[in-house]
């Protein structure tokens, strides 16, 4: 069995250092890989992902993130992204990495992901430049998850993740107005996963949606916004070996 | 002969205000997105989970320094932080 703990939307500053690490520190017993599914910080500065950083410091399981919106506020990406690297965890954009757990191997594709709506309630491109590169943006995040999923096809891994912060279906927005979906998630994330193939997909983003959604190919997809688990995290059972082996050794797809 | 009446000043939407202040609670230092502001007749009722007390305390005062003269209800909750006693069987 694989263990998968996930959580997403814990927008984290200076005063909430220390709030999350006692809960963390019970994942070697409990999960073979931490997943954060973006939104880690409030406004996206160092300093608050330096606060992110010392809460997954050496946890003893992996730690894989994509960024969220919140994570792009301040507009230093590659900062927030290269401090969580020095504490050790994987930022994805993009981009797949191969975890162990035990004898088994999780491979993980990720990306931030971006709006544009649901099948029949979406934008197009077109009109003005701004709406074109809108849908445009929401393509490319889509085609790096695609491409990274398709990697780890060929990688030999035991369990297949997409990690995502926007949400690929509309189930998981369920509580949400529905007028704001089409600024929480993209079918085309969805298709992203469904040709790419997963076994599971995880997002947060939507603090007031639900934790349970599917594809349109079957694959099960959860929430883990925080405020949606209401808890530090939530873990997810997949079939494969392995299970408590954790430990380094992870490389990129 | 009649006296003209004073123009009508149309009363400042309450709906209108309530949109500015939600948009300066994301754009502004708070950067809060998960916080709802619903206009309850002429009171205010906010809901949502954030991080900590300390950003609720936050978002609250600010909404009422800015709505003020209006009773701002807030159901605001704090993010839980406790680990899950089991895990969910995808098998």
């Amino acid at each position: 069995m694989i263990r998968v703990a996930a959580v997403g939307d814990i927008h984290m500053g200076p005063e909430s250092q220390g709030t999350l690490r006692p809960s963390f520190e019970t994942l070697p017993d409990r999960a073979d890989v931490l997943l954060l599914a973006g939104d880690l910080t409030r406004h996206g500065t160092p300093e608050e992902a330096a606060v992110v950083a010392r809460e997954i410091k050496d946890l003893g399981v992996p730690v894989v993130a994509v960024l969220g919106n919140h994570d792009h506020h301040d507009e230093r990406p590659e900062e927030v992204t290269a401090i969580l690297r020095e504490a050790g965890a994987h930022v994805l954009e993009g981009e797949a990495v191969v975890v162990p757990a035990g004898e088994a191997r999780i491979g993980v594709a990720g990306t931030k992901g971006f709006g544009g709506g649901f099948v029949g309630r979406c934008a197009g491109e077109f009109g003005e430049p701004i709406m074109k590169e809108f849908v445009r943006y929401s393509r490319r995040c889509a085609d790096g998850l695609h491409t990274a999923l398709k990697e780890l096809a060929e990688a030999d891994c035991d369990a297949r993740i997409a990690l995502t912060h926007f949400s690929p279906v509309a189930d998981t927005l369920a509580g949400e107005p529905p007028e704001i979906h089409p600024f929480l998630g993209s079918y085309l994330l969805a298709e992203a996963i469904d040709t790419g193939g997963a076994d599971l997909a995880v997002h947060g983003h939507a603090h007031a949606g639900t934790e349970h959604g599917m594809t349109s190919g079957g694959v099960r997809v959860r929430n883990v916004a925080q405020p949606v688990i209401g808890q530090a995290f939530h873990v997810y059972h997949l079939p494969g070996g392995g299970g408590g082996g954790g430990g380094g050794g992870e490389r990129s797809a | 002969m009649t006296e003209a009446s004073p123009p009508v000043q149309p009363a400042a939407s309450l709906d209108y205000h309530v949109a500015h202040v939600a948009e300066r609670l994301a754009a502004g230092p708070l950067g809060e997105l998960g916080v709802r502001l619903e206009p309850r007749g002429d009171s205010v009722l906010l809901t949502g989970t954030v991080p900590s007390a300390q950003c609720r305390d936050e978002i609250l005062s600010l909404v009422r320094e800015e709505l003020a003269g209006h009773p701002v209800h807030c159901d605001l909750l704090i993010a839980g932080t406790s680990s899950p006693d089991r895990g969910e069987d995808l098998t």
